[in-house]
């Protein structure tokens, strides 16, 4: 009886996760097909198969031109984050930390504001100082919101290290330094390339602080698509883009799981 | 594993602290840079909001704290536009949040007690779609809902849309809180699956050989103890939620703005931002509160090892 119970309880469980799992995907779905598709407009019946929006939207200067930009904006913020997040994580691994509590808080703090505060702040930041917005100003704000997630990636990591492999290095006669570029830095890369990987989407994605600070003529590709979107004229090429965006993503994912599991088992023990 | 074992050595030998990489002082940079990018910044604005600053010309800046009374409608007679449409917001957020902890505590359990061996590979496909854009996920709605989209083309040919497209699918205060809510399930059953994999075993096959059937035992035994997790989950989604604009601007109609909209709309569109500073700062005073509530919880360590 009570098998019975469990058996159709875990059959209906799965049921949902499958439905759920069709839920997650299917517009992500839809949208590629349509990407694909011979017609201005996303209805059914399938008009025919056509690469045509993939070459207008990859012809679009513009395109180009902004995802180049944010190419480069989230390759800084992957480097200037990860930095600050490899030190703030040492900090924090540090027996003694002066105030503690408000050091982690403060850290922390950017996973709670909402980004229309952050983007609105800067804003204002720039207005009292004599600035005018500018695509460093994007990266200033993005290196905020990224170092948090760099820490979380990070001090796990570092607090799972055994201590008495840097002590052996420290008695083999290695200096501080050396102990810990040539033994603690090889043992948390992998930690490191994620930081890097999670900074580099959070800003290659950030469109609502952005929104604020990005300098008219400099849009970054999320600023282009979200204009785009606004414009239904557009909307075949916008597919296209989304439809490319959506097909790297999430080989990148896939691939940096694969990267991480690989290196976790061949770290296994350390 | 390697706390254990440090652990069980330390019990076996004289303590020796053990040595760490970490020296106090490296978080000088960090903190230094959250000060001007983050701290600086939210003070600025709390000036703006009682006029000690101002980029108006005239009245030149000096403390006041008229913005304030006329936003908060206890503080003046009448009604307050703004206050009112930060109560709708809220009540979107809250049914959005509620929504996607309901809908992704089951896929969490799922994965947790169903899915065995294969459930990082399911978790993986599960918040794989949480990495692709959040803007292109609400884009990717666009296609689907719109007048001339999938869905009504759908119902088109099935003949229940009898040749008018379904109105209420887009530009609608359904099509924000469907879109949020589907941006949010893969990663409210983060929290909760850690939570619920952690979970002592022993603990509920205690409850089952104390007679309690599955259904007693999730009640009282496994619900109870993944609270710490669903409270974490909720307070995740609700705070950044409290602040969206880029969902209603895209899929929600012309009457359908959310209070980020209007703080948005305050910087960009006027040049008196002291509405916009005081409608900043009481969502920065909301999100306070909502952490102080739940700090608890959000502090529980979720990523430790069973107990």
């Amino acid at each position: 009886m009570n098998a019975a119970a469990g058996r159709i309880a875990r059959g209906i469980l799965s049921g949902y996760f499958l439905l759920m799992v069709v839920f997650l995907y299917a517009p992500v779905v839809v949208l590629v097909i349509f990407s694909f598709n011979d017609n201005t407009t996303p209805t059914l019946p399938l008009a025919g198969f056509t690469t045509h929006w993939y070459h207008v939207a990859l012809g679009n200067d513009l395109l180009l031109a902004a995802v180049k930009r944010s190419a480069a904006i989230a390759a800084l913020n992957g480097v200037a984050a990860t930095l600050l997040a490899i030190l703030a994580a040492l900090a924090l691994s540090a027996p003694r930390v002066f105030a503690r509590p408000a050091v982690t808080a403060l850290i922390m703090l950017p996973l709670v504001v909402p980004y229309v505060v952050l983007g609105v702040g800067m804003l204002v930041l720039l207005k009292t100082i004599g600035l005018e917005q500018s695509l460093a100003s994007v990266l200033f704000v993005h290196v905020v919101v990224s170092v948090p997630y760099g820490v979380l990636v990070i001090l796990p990591r570092l607090q799972t290290l055994d201590p008495s492999i840097q002590e052996a290095a420290r008695d083999l006669g290695a200096g501080e330094i050396a102990a810990f570029v040539r033994v603690t830095l090889p043992l948390i890369l992998p930690a490191i390339l994620s930081s890097y990987l999670i900074a580099f989407t959070i800003s290659f994605d950030e469109y609502a602080i952005a929104s604020f600070l990005v300098p008219p003529g400099h849009d970054t590709f999320p600023i282009f698509l979200y204009s785009n979107a606004r414009t239904p004229g557009l909307r075949p090429q916008t597919v296209a883009i989304a439809g490319l965006v959506i097909a790297v993503s999430l080989t990148l994912v896939v691939a940096a799981e694969i990267g991480r599991r690989t290196a976790e088992r061949r770290l296994e023990g350390v | 594993m390697s706390e254990a074992h440090t652990d069980g050595r330390r019990r076996g030998f004289p303590r020796r602290r053990p040595w760490r990489p970490g020296r106090a002082w490296l978080s000088v940079p960090v903190t230094a840079y959250l000060m001007a990018g983050l701290i600086v910044p939210i003070i600025l604005i709390a000036l703006y909001s009682v006029h000690l600053l101002t980029n108006l010309i005239f009245p030149p800046a000096k403390f006041d704290l008229d913005t304030w009374k006329s936003f908060l409608p206890y503080l003046h007679d009448g009604t307050s536009v703004y206050f009112d449409r930060f109560k709708t917001s809220m009540a979107i957020t809250l049914i959005v949040s509620t929504v996607a902890v309901l809908a992704a505590y089951p896929l969490a359990f799922y994965l947790a007690f169903v899915a065995h061996r294969r459930r990082y590979t399911l978790l993986l496909v599960l918040l794989a779609p949480f990495f692709v854009s959040y803007l292109l996920r609400v884009y990717a709605w666009t296609v689907m809902l719109s007048s001339d989209g999938t869905i009504n083309s759908i119902l088109v040919e099935l003949g229940r849309a009898k040749g008018h497209p379904v109105e209420w699918l887009f530009h609608s205060k359904f099509a924000i809180g469907l879109v949020l809510a589907y941006s949010w399930i893969p990663f409210v059953a983060l929290p909760i699956f850690v939570v619920l994999e952690n979970l002592d075993k022993r603990i509920l096959e205690a409850a089952e050989d104390l007679g309690a059937n599955r259904f007693t035992t999730f009640r009282k035994v496994t619900f109870p103890l993944s609270l710490p997790g669903v409270i974490a989950a909720f307070v995740f989604v609700l705070i950044p939620t409290t602040g969206e604009f880029v969902a209603p601007s895209l899929v929600g109609g012309s009457d359908d703005s959310m209070f980020g909209n209007f703080i948005q709309d305050s910087f960009v569109n006027t040049t008196d931002w002291a509405l916009g500073a005081v409608m900043a700062v009481w969502l920065m005073a909301i999100v306070v509160v909502l952490i102080a509530v739940s700090a608890k919880y959000l502090t529980a360590d979720l990523r430790g090892p069973a107990r």
